[in-house]
């Protein structure tokens, strides 16, 4: 809005029309569980906009055919009708079973748990941060404020995350990945992601959690699982270097500053 | 009746401040609930204006952190609970009475102490601007932790448990006295099924109340103990249990959003058949249906927790699906009522269909967010505050200005203009529009609620601008009504009983009416029986005019008869 020249009006209008036509397209979804949901939404979508037409049409119908003719005649009295009030109680009841069916296939496909995901992640928030540690490996990712921890998980493969609080209740939310879960302090909360294509996504936390909530991204690399595995292979163990808690886990040339986390879904470019 | 109008109208003005203060009348008590409630309207709207200023772009401009978590704290628990459920207190204390027939509440002084109760409650929830580390910060949902003493260390948080105490009890006292009023009060021959809908759906919001306001009030103790008196009820570290304050709260709060929702489907329920010339369609479907959402409404709560991993989703998820078919039947009801009606479109019938397009719309993503694979994505998202904006922004508070330009003669003897309510309505139709369409897709996007600031992600940046400027437009548009109010009150009171030509009791008494309401009623054999007299006259009116002609008298009344 600092020079609202001709072209940027124009532009806003052009998104303001967008904004308004369009207004619920997802992000691209990046996990295997992220393409279910994208899939219900847009049945969800299709069913919304016909019900929509069907009462905006109704609407614009009634109020352009039987407006303002006052010629002081009596409209008919009709006081109800009991066959059309049934046929619009039985279509959203049918409607709503079959959105309802809908549902619960989804949820049963994104809740599934693999016998023995190879990763096992453990996620703890804190005002204002997070802590990610890979019990089996040893390994402890710490980081607060921008531009926040970040690790490395693989690609193609279920990977196992417990989600809990230190503090108060935050919520660990990848907008790429359709999800999000709440993280409460005495309280674990298990999930499973399976991502399918490479790539780094934000994070960030979405439970309102005090004066620097909006402050809290974090980053998440998808990667083949070699390198993956390389990436594992150089990060000091617990433990072992009191300075791996505070610096960054990418910081090895190549991987570092390739990956802005404010350009979420760019993919980690090249193998250590 | 008219005559009998005028003459308690000229006994009755004593105006004075004192008869305001110590008034158990039953419309005055509602004018003041309204007044109130309208003045932390505004103040609520004037911090959505700061908020929305804050956010025009990526950065912080105005604002710090901490301020702009106090401006949307006070905004939410001021436009729930300082200024919609007070509403639904306006214009039920006005209303109730006069629309069942009788001359005033079951218990009056109940009335004028649950009013003075939810004032100096309110003025507690705002007086946390005056504590050193100002108003409560946890937003209005206020989840422990967060909200424990050791987070949230300002005394404003306290003040904000207090006040909302107090402005609840207020709250139980006034559906004890709806309740009482419409099981006992109704005039001679006003059975349950002639009853006016906004009286049925006052009815079913009040048992809701009675319901939800004291698991609120529990929790509120509760929070309360564990901050200043050493109990542990949701610190986790010492047993306590955060979940248990989402429990409380939201059993409380999603009967609250039906409380805040149902008396203004009351409010179309009347304004759309008096603009229609038609009775509502399906009288007792509507009945119904108002029953069921309430019930429902008791069992949804925990559509709110779908990310909290602690409850049961298919359960909350169908519940949360089949709310929709009651509110569906509503919509589909007025519908019918206007097709086939003789429409005539004043302020309150353009409000009226304004809130029918715009809660479609938000009824229906409120169908999306009840999925909780997809809610998994939207949850705590701008998605989920564009709907909730848009089933109380574009559902209630339009609602709310229908009913305030359609029984402002009513109360005041004197109208709106017209002029001015057309400008207001159709700057509040584009101004929704903008503020709140793009923010389904910011929260598509992912852009969390409660944030000061934002990345300049792709679109981001565009998408809060012009949301911004929406909430402007919105802003500027309370101008034309509060003007229109100002103009209204500098001329004499003009108005006739039944300007619109309207349906229930309260258009037989005068307008004002007098103290104690009434001094005849007439038969009531229908859920119209202002209607019903106008048919019964104008009938009489045309019987006497033939037989007038048939006996070749050419001085018959002439007035064109037919109802309204």
């Amino acid at each position: 809005m600092r020079q609202p020249g001709l072209s940027r009006v124009t532009r806003l209008l052009g998104l303001a029309a967008l904004g308004t036509t369009t207004a619920g397209c997802l992000p691209a979804p990046a996990t295997e569980e992220a393409r279910e949901v994208a899939a219900l939404y847009t049945g969800f979508l299709v069913l919304s906009v016909l019900v929509g037409l069907l009462v905006f049409g109704l609407a614009t119908f009634a109020v352009v055919r039987y407006r303002g003719r006052d010629d002081g005649s009596l409209p008919p009295q009709t006081h109800g009708n009991l066959k059309l009030e049934a046929l619009w109680t039985a279509l959203p009841v049918l409607t709503v079973l079959v959105l309802f069916g809908l549902t619960l296939v989804v949820l049963s496909r994104i809740e599934a748990r693999a016998a023995q995901p190879a990763t096992d992640l453990r996620v703890e928030a804190f005002r204002w941060g997070w802590t990610f540690r890979y019990p089996n490996e040893g390994i402890v990712v710490f980081g607060a404020g921008e531009p926040g921890p970040e690790v490395v998980v693989p690609i193609r493969e279920p990977v196992r995350i417990t989600v809990t609080a230190v503090d108060v209740n935050h919520a660990f939310f990848v907008p790429r990945f359709l999800f999000k879960k709440d993280a409460i302090p005495g309280r674990e909360n298990v999930f499973e992601i399976n991502v399918q294509e490479p790539g780094a996504y934000r994070g960030q936390c979405a439970e309102f959690c005090g004066v620097y909530h909006a402050f809290m991204p974090f980053t998440i690399h998808a990667v083949p699982r070699p390198e993956y595995e390389a990436w594992l292979a150089q990060q000091p163990r617990e433990g072992a270097e009191a300075s791996a808690l505070l610096g960054s886990p990418l910081a090895s040339p190549g991987t570092d500053a390739s990956s802005s986390p404010s350009d979420p879904g760019q993919p980690l470019d090249s193998a250590p | 009746m008219s005559a009998t109008g005028i003459a308690v109208r000229a006994a009755a003005p004593r105006t004075s401040a004192l008869t305001w203060l110590a008034t158990t009348d039953h419309k005055r008590v509602g004018i003041l609930y309204g007044t109130a409630a309208f003045g932390f309207f505004l103040f609520g709207g004037l911090l959505a204006l700061f908020m929305r200023a804050e956010l025009v772009q990526p950065g912080q401009q105005i604002v710090d952190e901490q301020t702009y978590n106090q401006l949307f704290t006070m905004h939410g628990t001021i436009m729930m609970l300082l200024f919609g459920t007070p509403m639904v207190a306006a214009f039920a204390n006005f209303l109730v009475p006069l629309q069942v027939g009788a001359a005033d509440m079951v218990f009056p002084r109940l009335n004028a102490l649950s009013f003075w109760l939810f004032l100096f409650g309110g003025l507690v929830v705002m007086s946390g601007y005056l504590a050193a580390g100002g108003p409560a910060d946890t937003g209005w949902t206020a989840y422990p932790p967060n909200s424990e003493l050791q987070y949230s260390t300002t005394t404003g948080t306290d003040l904000w448990i207090v006040g909302l105490g107090l402005t609840g009890v207020a709250t139980i006292l006034g559906a004890v006295n709806f309740v009482a009023t419409i099981y006992t009060r109704r005039a001679p021959g006003m059975s349950m099924l002639r009853v006016p809908m906004f009286c049925w759906t006052i009815l079913v919001t009040s048992i809701l109340i009675l319901f939800s306001f004291p698991a609120l009030t529990a929790a509120l103790v509760m929070l309360l103990l564990d901050r200043r008196f050493g109990a542990s009820f949701f610190i986790p570290a010492e047993g306590g249990d955060p979940l248990l304050w989402q429990h409380l709260f939201w059993f409380f709060g999603h009967p609250e959003v039906y409380i805040l929702a149902l008396p203004f489907f009351g409010i179309l329920s009347e304004v759309i058949p008096v603009f229609s010339r038609k009775p509502l369609f399906g009288y007792r479907a509507m009945a119904f249906a108002t029953v069921l959402i309430g019930a429902y409404s008791m069992s949804v709560w925990a559509h709110h927790m779908f990310t909290t991993g602690g409850i049961n989703l298919p359960f909350f998820a169908i519940t949360s699906f089949l709310i929709a078919v009651p509110t569906g039947i509503k919509i589909f009801n007025w519908l019918a009522t206007m097709i086939r009606g003789r429409l005539t479109f004043p302020t309150p019938m353009l409000f009226a269909t304004g809130f029918i397009y715009l809660f479609v719309i938000g009824g229906i993503t409120g169908v999306i967010v009840a999925s909780p694979p997809i809610d998994f994505h939207f949850q705590d998202t701008y998605f989920v505050v564009a709907h909730l904006h848009n089933v109380l922004v574009g559902g209630s508070v339009f609602a709310v200005f229908s009913g305030i330009y359609f029984w402002f003669p009513k109360a005041f003897g004197r109208r709106l203009s017209e002029r001015l309510g057309k400008l207001h309505f159709w700057s509040w139709v584009v101004g929704f529009i903008v503020t709140f369409l793009p923010q389904y897709q910011l929260g598509a996007d992912g852009m969390p609620r409660r944030y000061v600031d934002y990345p300049a992600n792709t679109g981001w940046p565009e998408l809060n601008a012009i949301s911004s400027a929406g909430s402007l437009l919105l802003g500027l548009g309370m101008l034309p009504f509060l003007l229109a109010v100002v103009l209204a009150f500098r001329r004499p009171p003009d108005q006739p009983d039944d300007p619109w030509g309207g349906n229930s009791l309260e258009w037989w008494t005068s307008s004002p009416p007098p103290h104690h309401n009434f001094r005849s009623l007439p038969p009531i054999r229908s859920e119209r029986p202002v209607w019903d007299a106008r048919v019964a006259a104008s009938e009489a009116g045309r019987a006497h005019a033939s037989r007038a002609e048939r006996a070749g008298d050419e001085a018959g009344p002439g007035r064109p008869a037919g109802p309204g």
